[in-house]
């Protein structure tokens, strides 16, 4: 009964947060007309080729530039730049962290747990400042590099690290692994699920960053796809399908990596 | 030529602890030398400072007349068994122990050729290709000491190596430990507070206690012949039956007990009298000249299948060291099962007789 009961709260709680997504994908089967007349819809319509077909057509922006293929590819790129780089220094911090005993490398753990209290969108005027002294305005980079400093997959590698034994370290020691073998031979692979994890987080963020590209980009040629859902207006069908196409690639990349998330989150 | 020595050797941590006060030891090559002590005594700390992962504070170790203080852990030529075996998770049994070989920049065919020959001596030649996860705490424990032998190092160092396998297989790997260290003759060094292991496995042990080195030499050698209080009550299972005196005339004297026969001792300091379970007997005809002045209210006899050891309150004597009344135990043949509660005429040997000053547990006959 109890356990009946505890299905019947999850089931509720999966509903709720599907919903939206649900109302998406429904709606994107739908005319313009429908949308803006009666609001997002429960039950499938017959607009699902036309909409999706128009995406596709898309040219829009001062140039006629702004494709959806071009979108993608400037999504694929800011995402991936991110999540890789993101994910390569949060491990090599929480690296040294762990496996460098002195005292001043302590410090700065905390330091750098300091940096959650300043989000990106706390600090937009001086990182303006800095990007646009480095040139970087209207690049994929300027883009991404503010982004890579991610404290939570520092901690959350550190977290991972501290439960390996010291045994393991001092066997590598004694058998000739120094700092840099030891990472690549022991710690990686050991741990590549964590790696797996923080890369899809980084991957999600990177790919949902809306505020900041539009703050450092003014070109056409930069639009992602979180951005270029405003250029097919929001009470769409074309703008529906486009919603669906955008949330598509971290859907999948999640539903893929599901696994090891219950096997870290453990 | 020593094998290893250690000169001085000193470990004071940062806060301030002092683990290890004052080492000096010479050992010869194949010497199987065995550290053995309380938790906590330094024993691990002075492993770990042979093998290079803890800094050495004051002093020298060396290793084959070269000087190591300053030489890390993967050059020093040592190779070590770890308690919980620290195999690395994720590589196969082959990987485990391939590993340092690779390392040193070996080539394939010697590595495997070293892998296979090892794993043919601890027989888990049919495990190379599975995880440490897939074999049994026995196995696991083979795995490391292959790890450990394939290096074919100077040193070989054990930390606690059979304390997480469950009893019987302790004793199975004690003896093949033994057998392996005979056979390869590689000078080693197994820490344990487990002094049956200690005694069974050692050529020389050290008992060490508060960082430093109490007594050392052969098992036997150890157990007749303790220079303290400490090594006498920490070598010997059952433990040496103790009782605080005093002297008088010549006779030990603890509450209306007094024992006969011994000279030759400070009449004004506090004494202990240290008489093993097997020196003493029930029977008069089994001890020299005996001396029967003992008498026991028998409490507990264990039955260990060859001999019984009897538990009993010492009838009329002081206070224990800790102040509650004395207990002494008797190592007995299997035919002796006394009733509870009867009481028992203890005999020795005045001879086998060991008398500690209380104050500093220094030796005086």
């Amino acid at each position: 009964m109890r356990s009946l009961l505890n299905h019947l709260i999850l089931i509720a709680g999966v509903l709720f947060l599907a919903s939206p997504l649900y109302l998406v994908l429904v709606s994107s089967s739908h005319g313009s007309s429908t949308l803006q007349q009666l609001g997002l819809q429960w039950l499938p319509g017959d607009q699902l080729t036309n909409n999706y077909l128009a995406v596709f057509k898309l040219a829009s922006g001062f140039s006629r530039q702004v494709t959806v293929v071009e979108m993608l590819r400037n999504s694929l790129i800011v995402a991936l730049g991110s999540a890789l780089l993101t994910t390569l220094f949060s491990l090599l911090a929480a690296y040294a962290f762990v496996f460098v005993r002195m005292h001043a490398v302590r410090t700065l753990f905390w330091v750098s747990l300091l940096t959650l209290l300043f989000p990106l969108e706390a600090r937009f005027v001086n990182t303006f400042q800095i990007t646009a002294t480095l040139g970087l305005i209207n690049t994929h980079t300027g883009i991404v590099l503010p982004t890579l400093a991610l404290a939570l997959g520092t901690l959350f590698f550190r977290q991972n690290f501290k439960g390996l034994p010291a045994e393991i370290q001092e066997a590598a020691q004694l058998d000739s692994a120094g700092p840099i073998k030891f990472l690549i031979d022991i710690v990686i692979p050991m741990y590549w699920r964590c790696i797996t994890v923080v890369f899809v987080i980084a991957f999600i963020l990177g790919w949902n960053q809306y505020l900041w590209p539009l703050m450092i980009s003014t070109d056409d040629s930069l639009y992602t796809l979180v951005r270029g859902i405003r250029l097919m207006g929001q009470e769409s069908g074309p703008g529906m399908a486009l919603l669906v196409i955008t949330l598509l690639p971290p859907l999948m990349l999640l539903i893929m990596c599901q696994r090891w998330f219950a096997k870290v989150l453990e | 030529m020593a094998s290893l020595e250690l000169k001085n050797v000193q470990k004071t941590y940062p806060n301030g602890a002092i683990a290890v006060r004052g080492v000096d030891m010479e050992i010869d090559h194949g010497e199987f030398i065995v550290f053995v002590g309380p938790s906590g005594c330094g024993k691990s700390t002075l492993l770990r400072m042979v093998a290079g992962l803890e800094k050495i504070t004051e002093g020298e170790i060396l290793i084959q007349d070269k000087v190591v203080n300053d030489v890390t852990p993967a050059d020093r030529d040592v190779a070590m068994v770890f308690q919980n075996y620290a195999l690395y998770p994720h590589m196969t049994v082959r990987g485990n122990m391939s590993y340092g070989l690779k390392n040193r920049g070996f080539a394939k065919d010697e590595i495997n050729k070293k892998v296979e020959d090892a794993a043919a001596m601890l027989r888990i030649g049919d495990f190379l290709d599975r995880q440490p996860n897939q074999l049994s705490g026995g196995q696991r424990q083979r795995v490391a000491m292959g790890r450990a032998i394939v290096r074919e190092p100077k040193v070989f160092l054990f930390d606690e190596p059979l304390s997480n396998l469950d009893a019987k297989l302790r004793v199975q790997m004690r003896i093949e430990i033994k057998r392996l260290q005979r056979r390869m003759d590689v000078t080693s060094i197994y820490v344990t507070h487990d002094q049956t292991e200690a005694m069974t496995l050692a050529d020389r042990l050290a008992v060490i206690n508060d960082g430093r080195v109490e007594q050392m030499g052969a098992p036997m050698e150890l157990y007749s012949n303790p220079a303290t209080l400490f090594v006498a009550s920490f070598i010997g299972s059952p433990q040496i039956n103790l009782l605080p005196v005093k002297l008088s005339g010549q006779s030990l004297v603890s509450g209306d007990l007094s024992i006969d026969g011994f000279q030759d001792l400070p009449a004004d300091k506090e004494l202990v009298l240290g008489l093993r379970p097997d020196h003493l007997s029930l029977s008069a005809d089994q001890a020299g000249s005996s001396n029967s002045a003992l008498k026991i209210r028998v409490d507990i006899v264990e039955q260990h299948g060859a001999d019984n050891v009897i538990y009993g309150e010492l009838i009329g004597a002081g206070s224990s060291m800790d102040g509650e009344p004395v207990e002494f135990c008797v190592k007995t043949g299997q035919a002796n099962i006394p009733d509870i509660e009867s009481i028992l005429d203890l005999h020795f040997d005045v001879a086998d007789a060991m008398v500690f000053l209380k104050e500093t547990g220094s030796r005086l006959k």
